[in-house]
C-alpha cells in the first residue's frame, strides 16, 4: 500500500509538470488548430537557458524561471509571426512538417553549440527529499509542483478572468466569428504561441534539477506532450491539467508494477488505445 | 480553401521517351563503376539508391494513398532487424533473410494498418509516431532478445554464388550493384501501381475519402494494401541497411529521425510522383553525406586535404546533417510545398507559354 501511495504522489508531482507542457500545447492547438511537434525541443531549449544561466551565473533554477518564461515567450511569438503564420491555411501535414523541421533546427542548433553530452545541473537540493507519513517526497519535485501550480491558477484567472484571456478563448472557439467581433486574431495568434512556448520553456526549467540535459530530450516530451493533450481533448486547458496527472501516475505506477523501461510503452498503449476508442478525449467535445 | 496537394495530377501514360530515358540512366549507372572506383563514390551511390527506395516506398502510401505516415521507421527497423538477426544468430544468407523481413514487415503493416486507419489527419500522424515508438522501446527493453542498445554488427556476410560467380560482399562495388537493382525494381513497382486500378483507388482516397467510399472502394482495405506495398519495400530497404552499414541498434533504424527522412525524400522532391522521391534523394543524400564524411572531397581530389572548408565542416558541422534536413523541410514547406519537381514544372510551364506567344501579335488567349 505504500509502494503503491508513493508512486501515486510522485507520479502527481511529476504529472504537474507534464501538465504544464500540455497546457503550452493545448493552447497552440485551440487558438490556431496547428500541432506543434516543436514542443518539445521549445521545452529543451528551456533546459539549456536553464542551465547555462546557473553554470556561468550560478542562478537556482527556480528562480530562473523568471528569465527563461519571458524568453521563450519572446522566441516562441517570434517562430509564430515569421513562420508558423504562413502556414496557417496550409495542408495540416504540412503544418506538421514545418514544425518537426523548426524542432530539428533548434535540436540540432543546441547540438552543435553544446555538443551532445548529457549535462547535469546539480543543486544542493537535486537528490534530497523528506519523508511525510512514511512516504518520501522529492523536494525539486515538490517545488516544481507547487510553482507549476502557481503558474497554472495564475493561467486559468487570465483565461476566464482578462478581456485577452476571453478573447484567446473566443479565437479558439471560432477564428471567423472572433474577427468580426474585432478581435485581432493575429496577435492572439502570436500571443498563444508566445504562451504556449513559455511554458514549455518554464516546464524544462522546472525538470532540469532533476533530468538530464541533452539536445534530443526534446522528443520525448513531444510525445508526452500530444499524448497529454489528445486524453484530455485537443484543445481543452482543464483537460490537458487533467491529462498531465494522469500520465505522471499512469508512468510512475508502470514504472513500480511493470518495468521502469516500460513507462513510456505502457503510456503510447494507453495512447493509443484512447485514439481508436474515443479520439475526442475524456473532455473533449466531438471533432468538427 | 483548398486542401488537395498541389500535384494532384492523374499519372501521364506510358511514354517511349521516358522509357528510353529510364534504361539509359540505368545503364549509365550501371557502367559507372568501370570507369570511377573510388570507394566514396560508389558509397555515395548506394546511399542515394537507398534513399529513392525509401522515398519510392513511402510515396506508396504517402504519395498516392494520402496518408501522412510518420512511422515508417517501424518498416525499415523490422526489415534491418529480420535481416541482421537471421544472418547472425541463424546464419541466414541476407538475400534469404531479406524475404523473411519483408514477409514481417507485411504482416506488422496489417497490423499498424487495422489500428492506424481508423484515424484521419494529424490523429493518423500521430497514431503512426506512436506505435514507431512503442517498437523502439520494446526494442530496446527486451534485451534477451533484441539485445537492446547494445545492437547488433555483422560478422560475416557469406559469399553469393550465382552459377560460377563468386561474389564477395567486403567493398562496396557488390552493394552498388544491388541497391541500383533493388531501385530500378522499386521505381518499376511504382510505375506499375500508380499506373493500376490500384493506384486510381489510392488516389481516388487521397481526393476525397468519402466520396471514393460511396463509390464502393472501401477505405480501410486499400489502405491497407498501400501500407503493406509500402511496408514490403521499406523492409527491404531496412534490410540492406543493416547489411551495408553494417551495424544497428534500436535509436538508428526505429527512431523518429528515420521515419522523418522518409517524408522529407519525397517533400523535398515532389509527393505522389515517380521523379519526385529521385530528386529528393539527389538533393538531400549529397548533402548529408558531405557534412557526415568531408574527407570525401579530400579523396575526390575536389579540395585538397588542408582546405579549410573541410576543416571547418569537421570542426563544426560533422553532425550537422540533421540541422540541414531541418532547414531543407522549413524552406521547401514556406517556400516550395509541392517540391523541387513542382518548381521544375511551374517554371515549365511559364516557359511554354511565353514561347508560342512570342512573334504573334495577338497573345493565345483563344486556345
Amino acid at each position: 500500500m505504500n509502494v503503491f501511495l508513493q508512486s501515486v504522489i510522485s507520479g502527481i508531482l511529476v504529472g504537474g509538470v507534464y501538465a504544464l507542457i500540455g497546457i503550452g500545447l493545448t493552447i497552440i492547438f485551440g487558438v490556431m488548430r496547428v500541432i506543434n511537434f516543436a514542443h518539445g525541443d521549445l521545452l529543451m531549449l528551456g533546459m539549456y537557458a536553464t542551465w547555462l544561466v546557473f553554470s556561468r551565473l550560478g542562478i537556482d533554477p527556480f528562480v530562473s524561471v523568471a528569465i527563461t518564461g519571458p524568453l521563450l515567450f519572446l522566441w516562441g511569438a517570434f517562430l509564430q509571426k515569421t513562420l508558423i503564420n504562413r502556414v496557417l491555411n496550409a495542408l495540416p501535414q504540412n503544418q506538421i512538417l514545418l514544425t518537426i523541421g523548426l524542432g530539428l533546427i533548434m535540436s540540432n542548433s543546441i547540438m552543435l553549440m553544446f555538443t551532445s553530452d548529457y549535462r547535469i545541473l546539480t543543486t544542493t537540493y537535486s537528490s534530497s527529499s523528506f519523508s511525510l507519513g512514511g512516504i518520501s517526497i522529492s523536494e525539486p519535485l515538490l517545488v516544481a509542483f507547487l510553482i507549476t501550480a502557481v503558474i497554472t491558477a495564475a493561467l486559468y484567472w487570465f483565461l476566464l478572468r482578462t478581456d485577452t484571456g476571453q478573447a484567446i478563448r473566443a479565437t479558439a472557439q471560432d477564428r471567423d466569428a472572433a474577427q468580426l467581433m474585432g478581435i485581432n486574431v493575429q496577435a492572439m495568434s502570436v500571443l498563444a504561441f508566445g504562451i504556449g512556448s513559455a511554458l514549455a520553456g518554464v516546464a524544462g526549467a522546472l525538470i532540469s534539477p532533476t533530468y538530464y540535459i541533452f539536445p534530443q530530450v526534446g522528443s520525448t516530451f513531444t510525445l508526452k506532450a500530444f499524448v497529454i493533450v489528445v486524453l484530455g481533448g485537443m484543445g481543452s486547458v482543464i483537460g490537458a491539467t487533467l491529462g498531465g496527472l494522469i500520465i505522471g501516475v499512469t508512468e510512475s505506477l508502470s514504472a513500480v508494477y511493470i518495468a521502469s523501461g516500460l513507462k513510456e510503452l505502457v503510456v503510447f498503449v494507453l495512447f493509443l488505445g484512447l485514439l481508436l476508442f474515443k479520439p475526442s478525449g475524456l473532455l473533449g467535445k466531438t471533432r468538427a | 480553401m483548398d486542401r488537395r496537394p498541389l500535384l494532384s495530377r492523374a499519372p501521364r501514360g506510358f511514354s517511349v521517351l521516358g522509357l528510353v530515358l529510364f534504361v539509359a540512366a540505368i545503364a549509365a549507372l550501371a557502367a559507372f563503376p568501370s570507369f570511377v572506383k573510388k570507394p566514396y563514390v560508389l558509397h555515395m551511390g548506394v546511399v542515394l539508391f537507398l534513399a529513392i527506395i525509401q522515398g519510392q516506398a513511402w510515396n506508396v502510401i504517402g504519395g498516392y494513398a494520402g496518408q501522412y505516415s510518420v512511422g515508417h521507421a517501424a518498416f525499415f527497423g523490422i526489415g534491418a532487424y529480420v535481416t541482421m538477426m537471421l544472418l547472425e544468430l541463424n546464419k541466414t544468407a541476407p538475400w534469404v533473410g531479406i524475404w523473411a523481413a519483408i514477409a514481417a514487415a507485411v504482416l506488422l503493416s496489417l497490423v499498424i494498418g487495422s489500428i492506424t486507419f481508423r484515424l484521419r489527419g494529424p490523429y493518423f500522424v500521430l497514431a503512426s509516431i506512436s506505435v514507431t515508438e512503442i517498437i523502439r522501446l520494446a526494442a530496446l527493453h527486451f534485451k534477451d532478445f533484441t539485445r537492446g542498445a547494445e545492437g547488433f554488427l555483422v560478422t560475416e556476410i557469406p559469399t553469393l554464388k550465382i552459377g560460377a560467380t563468386e561474389i564477395e560482399f567486403f567493398t562496396k562495388r557488390p552493394f552498388y550493384f544491388a541497391a541500383l537493382g533493388l531501385a530500378v525494381v522499386t521505381i518499376i513497382a511504382n510505375w506499375a501501381v500508380q499506373h493500376s486500378k490500384l493506384g486510381y483507388y489510392f488516389q481516388a482516397i487521397r481526393e476525397d475519402q468519402d466520396a471514393a467510399h460511396s463509390l464502393g472502394i472501401n477505405p480501410a482495405f486499400y489502405k491497407n494494401v498501400a501500407l503493406a506495398i509500402s511496408a514490403a519495400f521499406t523492409a527491404a530497404a531496412g534490410g540492406f541497411y543493416a547489411m551495408f552499414v553494417k551495424f544497428i541498434d534500436p535509436n538508428t533504424v526505429f527512431g523518429l529521425d528515420v521515419s522523418v527522412q522518409f517524408v522529407l525524400i519525397c517533400i523535398i522532391g515532389g509527393i505522389g510522383t515517380i521523379l519526385g522521391p529521385v530528386i529528393g534523394a539527389m538533393v538531400l543524400v549529397p548533402l548529408s553525406e558531405i557534412l557526415r564524411n568531408p574527407k570525401g572531397l579530400v579523396q575526390l581530389g575536389i579540395v585538397s586535404s588542408d582546405s579549410g572548408f573541410v576543416r571547418f565542416i569537421e570542426a563544426n558541422l560533422s553532425n550537422a546533417h540533421m540541422l540541414v534536413y531541418g532547414i531543407l523541410v522549413v524552406v521547401v514547406i514556406l517556400f516550395a510545398p509541392e517540391g523541387v519537381l513542382g518548381v521544375i514544372r511551374r517554371l515549365a510551364t511559364r516557359l511554354r507559354r511565353r514561347t508560342p506567344s512570342r512573334g504573334r501579335t495577338e497573345p493565345a488567349a483563344t486556345a
